[in-house]
């Protein structure tokens, strides 16, 4: 099941890749279209690590040690180019307020 | 195959994609580790790397792994995140004319946003067919490879490091961090912004709907914010 799972995950991207660069210049889809697909990805991203860092056990709870980490991580992703840092500077916040939190 | 002009267009792509292909080497690591942490074991985790080789689209849907949702939703969620390839692919599709169809379904599957925007301007320029074909190849396939096998160390890496650790949290950093440059224009950060909001909302929505509500709303948003912002700059 869980193959199953990954294979079309890939066709899920292998498709939309292959997608024009196989049709050739035979097809192009309208312009509104392609404008509005270009949302899709922040929308995406966004919908998918908002709930996992601002709720705690069902409840909306926006001071927790998973946003400040992802807090640091953004602000050196803002600051610097180095593609370690965000990592770096997220888990070390992470870790370091729960280790004072006791946790 | 390999004539001259493949061989120096391989060697141009190469040599200008080199510096940036090290940015994949923390990615490729974390999905590799987010992927163990997940609870795959290694062979499934490479498994899904070869199959799928795509960190959005692997790190998006670990969490639905790992949360037990319904693999429709998965796809549905593979697709949304994979949607800028529609685009990539019909931008750069002129580069490939000559191309036999066999070659442009193993192009099109290699295709990455780094190669993309590495390549697209001189595979639109440049008339020789061979040499297109090893100037996109060759910075793909050294793509291909550096995901493997980074992969492959976050994953032997994962085993040795303590569960506490939340190593999974490397995932939503990595996700945040590729949002992060899309947030710059204000029509993105206003996508980003009602798609988190919503999926928060209606995190309550069975088999993780709000998702797919909270996408769909965040493109709508943005498209709408686009609207706004031009009229805006317009009067």
């Amino acid at each position: 099941m869980l193959w199953l799972t990954f294979i079309l995950i890939g066709l899920a991207t292998t498709l939309p890749r292959a997608s024009f660069i196989v049709l050739g210049s035979r097809v192009s889809l309208p312009p509104v279209v392609q404008r509005a697909l270009r949302y899709a990805p922040a929308a995406a991203l966004a919908a998918i690590v908002a709930p996992d860092v601002l709720v705690v056990a069902g409840d909306f709870t926006p001071l927790n040690p998973k946003l400040a980490g992802i807090i640091a991580a953004v602000a050196a992703a803002l600051l610097w180019r180095n593609p370690w840092l965000p990592f770096v500077a997220g888990m070390a916040v992470l870790l370091g307020l729960r280790a004072l939190a006791g946790g | 195959m390999f004539d001259s002009s493949f061989r120096l267009g391989a060697r141009e792509g190469f040599l200008s994609f080199l510096p940036l292909s090290i940015g994949l080497i923390p990615w490729a690591m974390v999905t590799g580790m987010a992927m163990i942490s997940t609870g795959l074991t290694p062979l499934q985790a490479m498994g899904m790397n070869v199959i799928v080789f795509a960190g959005t689209a692997q790190l998006g849907t670990l969490p639905l792994i790992a949360a037990g949702a319904p693999v429709w939703l998965m796809v549905v969620t593979a697709l949304a995140l994979n949607l800028r390839f529609v685009i990539f692919s019909a931008a750069i599709a002129e580069g490939f004319r000559g191309v036999g169809a066999p070659m442009r379904w193993y192009c099109g599957h290699l295709l990455t946003d780094g190669v993309f925007a590495n390549c697209m301007e001189k595979m639109l320029k440049v008339d020789d067919t061979r040499w297109r074909l090893g100037y996109f190849l060759a910075p793909s396939l050294w793509s291909w490879l550096l995901w493997q096998v980074f992969a492959l160390v976050g994953v032997l890496a994962a085993g040795s490091i303590p569960k506490n650790w939340s190593l999974e949290f490397m995932a939503s950093i990595a996700l945040l961090v590729l949002l992060v440059p899309m947030a710059k224009q204000r029509p993105m950060l206003v996508a980003a912004a009602v798609g988190g909001v919503t999926a928060v909302v209606l995190r309550g929505m069975p088999l993780r709907l709000g998702l797919i509500v909270g996408i769909v709303a965040g493109i709508c948003a943005g498209f709408a914010a686009e609207h706004w912002h031009g009229r805006k700059e317009a009067s």
